[in-house]
């Protein structure tokens, strides 16, 4: 087992992956998966004390552009870790290089309506929707970053008046792990 | 789905949605073509058809879901684009579920005890068939009835007022044709032969650490058997243990008082065969548990879960066996070992727990009954096979 686990927690989904995204690039370390409790995620990554510790700062410092609350830590020479990600990096990514958008709500109707929209809008395709308890629902989109910032503000726009909504997030160049992680479908996301 | 277009109707209850899903069936030529829950017991049905049948579904289903119970939101999409609905899941989350031409009446309660009590008062009330069940998340749970449209009614009506007694009713529904459409939306409910016994005893807790304690007091205080440990969302889980009346009155007794988080208790006296074979079918695919000392933590952050199970392996000899959620932000995890180890490690779990401020409960079972054994849903025997 490596000598460090990072461990990146917050309300929703965005924000983790956001924050993962962040961590990947910071430093040396592998993104292990993710998991989820009452709408509350995890992020993972192993690698040496080092280099956790400098992925943790990185990554919570993105995390916290989209939401206050966010928890991270490390575990040293951890006996048990690994065994709670509930999704695990499998295959490497096989998505086209791109931008990843991000769109998070409370509710699911609302997502059908803006998904819709913005594909029809902007060169973008919606390539996961997950749902992770406590009714937060957060679209992904992958496109050229042009189109995917437009989508972006189409949602905002559609959304504006939505109390549900919790955010949005663009990374232009995404971890392609960051990808493999949180864009495979989960089969068994809801309640 | 390139042409004509959906709607997406959300409700909160399941009572709600098949009340509107069926007023929006019967408004217009609308098929339902997907449903997705996302927990709190939000759930969302879609519906396809031309533009015009859809928006006339929609205003039907909206005043249908008001007048019924709460309505999130409704949502037209003409010409819906593939490129944003291929990887949406509420197409996959079809059940399969054929609706009988007779009345059908749901039963929704806050917890899964009060759902038991009412769906054994409806079983002896009326002549009706128990359909499936299910959680959907903020403590909801919903069970159906099939019959004649007079059986139904009294069947609900008895339903609601045994339900009430235990815990609280959060809808009732009486649909006396519904739509053939709506099946999907209803819970499977797998074939288990009817069973008798005595009673039918039920604790309900918030937490899993704290169900496990019940349940073994229940085992060690009379001659009854666990059957199984059941999610009734929002963090309540309920064991189920069947025997004679009066080991199971004593085994609810004992029970009731070991359970730190006690939500809700009831005695079902000899229940219907068919509740029976519907709550209270052993699970399957549970391993079989070492019989040694349990050392169980619950917190509501999964940092402070690891960080805690971390230091319990550290702290003493005892093994990781398991880890399972119930909802509602719960996470637990057990370790087994010999008691001593199982009660230094649990120690140190519940210092690192608290020092994230998140603990909800730790502690140890140092003897487990063997009857508990077999029935704990941490321990299911493709644990260790992550294709989820």
């Amino acid at each position: 087992m490596a000598a460090s686990v990072g461990m990146i927690e917050v309300q929703g989904v965005a924000a983790a992956i956001v924050g993962a995204d962040a961590a990947c690039k910071a430093a040396d370390v592998e993104l292990a998966g993710w998991s989820s409790i009452g709408g509350y995620t995890t992020a993972f990554f192993t690698g040496s004390i080092s280099d956790v510790e400098a992925a943790l700062q990185s990554g919570e410092e993105a995390a916290r552009q989209l939401i206050e609350q966010v928890v991270a830590a490390p575990l040293n020479q951890p006996a048990a870790c690994l065994q709670f990600v509930d999704f695990p990096v499998r295959a490497p990514s096989d998505f086209p290089a791109g931008a990843l958008g991000l769109v998070e709500t409370r509710g699911y109707g609302t997502h059908i309506h803006t998904n819709d929209q913005m594909v029809k809008t902007a060169a973008v395709e919606v390539i996961n929707v997950l749902t992770v308890h406590d009714r937060v629902v957060c679209s992904l989109l992958l496109g050229d970053t042009g189109a995917v910032a437009e989508a972006i503000a189409v949602a905002q726009k559609l959304l504006a008046d939505d109390e549900h909504l919790l955010g949005t997030a663009l990374i232009p160049q995404p971890r392609p792990e960051v990808l493999a992680a949180y864009a495979a479908p989960l089969g068994d996301g809801g309640v | 789905m390139s042409s004509g277009a959906i709607g997406a109707l959300e409700t909160r209850g399941m009572a709600s949605l098949l009340a509107s899903t069926d007023a929006m069936l019967k408004t217009a030529e609308v098929q339902l073509c997907g449903q997705h829950g996302i927990g709190s017991g939000w759930l969302t049905a879609v519906l396809a058809g031309q533009v015009a049948d859809v928006e006339a579904a929609m205003r039907v289903g909206e005043v249908e879901a008001n007048r019924t119970g709460e309505l999130i939101g409704a949502h037209v999409v003409s010409r819906p684009d593939a490129r944003a609905m291929n990887a949406m899941p509420h197409a996959t989350g079809l059940g399969t579920e054929q609706v009988q031409p007779q009345a059908l009446g749901l039963l929704e309660t806050q917890g899964l005890t009060p759902l038991v009590a009412g769906a054994d008062a409806m079983l002896k009330a009326a002549q009706v068939a128990l359909g499936g069940w299910a959680f959907i998340g903020g403590a909801l749970c919903h069970a159906p009835v099939f019959g004649d449209v007079a059986a139904v009614q009294t069947a609900l009506e008895a339903g609601r007022q045994a339900a009430e007694r235990i815990g609280p009713v959060y809808a009732t529904l009486v649909l006396p044709q519904p739509s053939s459409g709506l099946g999907p939306l209803l819970p499977p409910a797998p074939a288990v032969a009817p069973r008798s016994t005595g009673a039918l005893g039920i604790i309900e807790t918030i937490g899993y650490a704290s169900v496990v304690g019940s349940a073994d007091a229940m085992l060690k205080a009379a001659e009854v058997q666990i059957e199984c440990l059941s999610i009734g969302s929002g963090g309540r889980i309920a064991a189920l243990a069947t025997g004679q009346l009066d080991a199971v009155q004593a085994a609810v007794c004992a029970g009731a008082a070991a359970a730190t988080e006690l939500d809700a208790s009831a005695i079902v006296s000899r229940p219907d065969p068919a509740l029976v074979a519907r709550f209270a079918a052993p699970a399957e695919g549970l391993g079989p548990g070492t019989r040694q000392a349990i050392g169980l933590i619950e917190t509501r952050s999964t940092i402070a879960l690891v960080r805690a199970v971390d230091r319990m392996l550290k702290a003493a000899a005892v093994e990781y066996e398991g880890a399972y959620k119930v909802g509602y932000y719960l996470t637990a995890a057990v370790v087994r070992g010999d008691v001593g180890a199982v009660q230094v490690a649990i120690e140190a779990g519940r210092q690192e727990a608290v020092a994230h401020g998140e603990l909800v409960a730790a502690y140890a079972i140092p003897q487990p009954y063997g009857g508990l054994e077999g029935r704990l849903p941490h321990i299911s025997e493709d644990a260790n096979d992550d294709s989820d």
